[in-house]
């Protein structure tokens, strides 16, 4: 009896190969596909065509950014103001960001005063009476990406590429903003300036804004 | 009365896990009322889907006594391949060649990843006579390194709508992880219950000395179990990543726990040769509920993990305790 199941499992055997072989050819033939990388490399196609941060950082920054940042930014010392009076309705109106969260970003302008130069940052003086500090050392974070509301996220595939084009653009304020902005700010002198302000919804502190330049002449 | 309990001392320990899940189910559902919602509950079940799948493969292993550490890193592994082959192929530059991978090929891959490494486990412990716990231990740094050099350390998304309908979609009304864990599960039981491997399983973690004398091919068993812990760890993998649409290297980690939790919980005895696949289903359910019941009630996530820690003790201890019954 148990030769019989041997010899019968034995006979068996070849087919199961060959049916093991025929299902591996049918799982590679729909699994896999080779192409000329030339061709997948003109067709854009995923895996070689790398997201340039600098480039959509430059572009976003001339076309979009710059052209619309005095019109669409909201005046510091009305800000300051509203926030002080209706703190609610000031973030519903002028902040904006990509993720949820207490963390907003706000497009502002002004003009104010220079009353002390550091290494670190530019502090002005507002007709209103608040001082605030324009930052020319530690560039970081989103407040310039962010702040006008014209990015969005649904543009990138991933997080990565969207916190390079951050990087990028605080690159392009490190490397075209800051220079002159630096060599003009003397004490006494006259500042207009467009710029990006982080606040914290929640624990919100205004009695030290530092402001992002974007533009300042 | 004192009687009447004792007569009743053994069904009580053998439904202990359904009446535990019974117990919190009603104490969350009078705390929370979001908690009895049809929502929730489908919410519940996608979410102890990939625990299941993971648990069930723990289940085999634990069954034969072994442990399996690395299950966590495997299961990111086996998405990151996933995700990487799907979204970038192989560019083979010095052939001026691309190899492309269409969905199915990606999710193959990334299950024979699991496999390979589930086997690499098997064939560890086998070979060299290592114990379960060193040379998963080992396998869980090997995978988690191998998973931040195949990404870079970073996260691989935008995989498409057909790859994250297997993790976030919808068939017959029931969310599709439920369907493959459940899939996954009535597989594994009719393996344990009904065939010899499944016998065989039972019989190393019994007694491995009596199941070699019996002419059980210890090795060949175990490094199947271990093969399918790796497997099941996989397909975790394509879940958890086509549930966020993103393969993040760091996924998976304490997944090992949480695992080892469900099947103790379930009432597996971690000595082995005792316990069940669906009762691992329950360990996992209880486990799902109580993460979700801690949500639910804004328990901070800190506590959130000593409440675990502390369930997954009272389990052990409630193992030991009718082992040594027994």
């Amino acid at each position: 009896m148990n030769a019989t199941i041997a010899r019968r499992k034995t006979r068996n055997r070849p087919w199961t190969y060959v049916v093991a072989i025929i299902l591996f050819l049918f799982l590679a033939y729909n699994s896999v596909y080779i192409k000329k990388l030339d061709e997948v490399k003109a067709a854009g196609s995923a895996g070689t065509g790398k997201f340039d941060a600098a480039t959509y950082a430059k572009t976003f920054w001339n076309t979009k950014l710059i052209p619309s940042a005095a019109g669409g930014a909201v005046d510091l010392s009305t800000l300051l103001s509203l926030l002080k009076t209706d703190k609610d309705k000031a973030f519903t109106t002028y902040s904006q960001a990509l993720g949820i969260g207490n963390i907003r970003y706000f497009l502002v302008k002004g003009e104010g005063t220079v009353t002390a130069v550091s290494d670190n940052d530019v502090t002005l003086s507002l007709p209103s009476g608040e001082t605030i500090r324009l930052a020319t050392e530690y560039i970081f974070g989103n407040a310039a990406r962010d702040a006008s509301g014209l990015i969005k996220i649904t543009e990138f595939d991933n997080t990565t590429d969207l916190n390079n084009v951050s990087a990028a653009i605080n690159d392009i304020i490190r490397k075209d903003v800051i220079p002159p902005l630096k060599a003009a700010a003397k004490p006494g002198k006259k500042i207009a300036f467009v710029g990006a302000i982080e606040l914290n919804r929640a624990h919100l502190h205004l009695d030290d804004i530092e402001v992002i330049p974007i533009s300042a002449r | 009365m004192q009687l009447s309990l004792e007569s009743h001392k053994p069904t009580l320990a053998r439904f202990q896990s359904l009446i535990a899940l019974f117990v919190l189910c009603l104490g969350i559902s009078l705390m929370s009322d979001k908690f009895l919602t049809v929502a929730n509950f489908w919410n519940v079940l996608r979410q102890i889907s990939v625990n299941v799948c993971i648990s069930t493969g723990m289940t085999l292993v634990v069954l034969t006594a072994g442990i399996d550490l690395s299950v966590g890193s495997v299961l990111a592994l086996s998405g990151a391949i996933t995700a990487g082959l799907l979204r970038n192929g192989i560019p083979m530059p010095s052939a001026n060649l691309f190899i492309g991978f269409t969905l199915l090929g990606s999710i193959l891959a990334g299950i024979l990843t699991g496999s390979g490494l589930g086997w690499f486990n098997g064939w560890a412990i086998t070979r060299f006579s290592l114990p379960p716990f060193v040379a998963t231990l080992a396998m869980l740094t090997i995978a988690r390194g191998l998973t931040m050099l195949w990404t870079g350390g970073f996260p691989i998304t935008g995989l498409g709508d057909s790859f994250t309908y297997l993790g976030t979609g919808w068939l017959i009304g029931i969310p599709v992880p439920v369907w493959i864990s459940g899939l996954i599960v009535a597989i594994a039981t009719l393996i344990t219950n009904k065939t010899r491997l499944g016998r065989y399983i039972y019989a190393i973690g019994g007694s491995e000395s009596a199941a070699r004398l019996s002419g059980v091919n210890i090795e060949r068993i175990k490094m199947v179990v271990y093969t399918l812990a790796g497997t099941l760890a996989g397909v975790g993998g394509l879940l958890v990543t086509s549930r966020l649409d993103s393969a993040q290297p760091n996924a998976g980690i304490s997944y090992e726990l949480d695992s080892i939790a469900a099947v103790v919980i379930g009432g597996t005895s971690l000595s082995g040769g005792r316990g069940s696949i669906l009762g691992t289903v329950q360990g996992a359910i209880i486990i799902g509920v109580l993460n979700n019941g801690l949500v639910l009630l804004n328990v901070s996530p800190f506590w959130q993990q000593v409440v675990k820690g502390f369930v997954i003790l009272l389990a052990v201890i409630i193992d030991q305790k009718s082992s040594k019954r027994e």
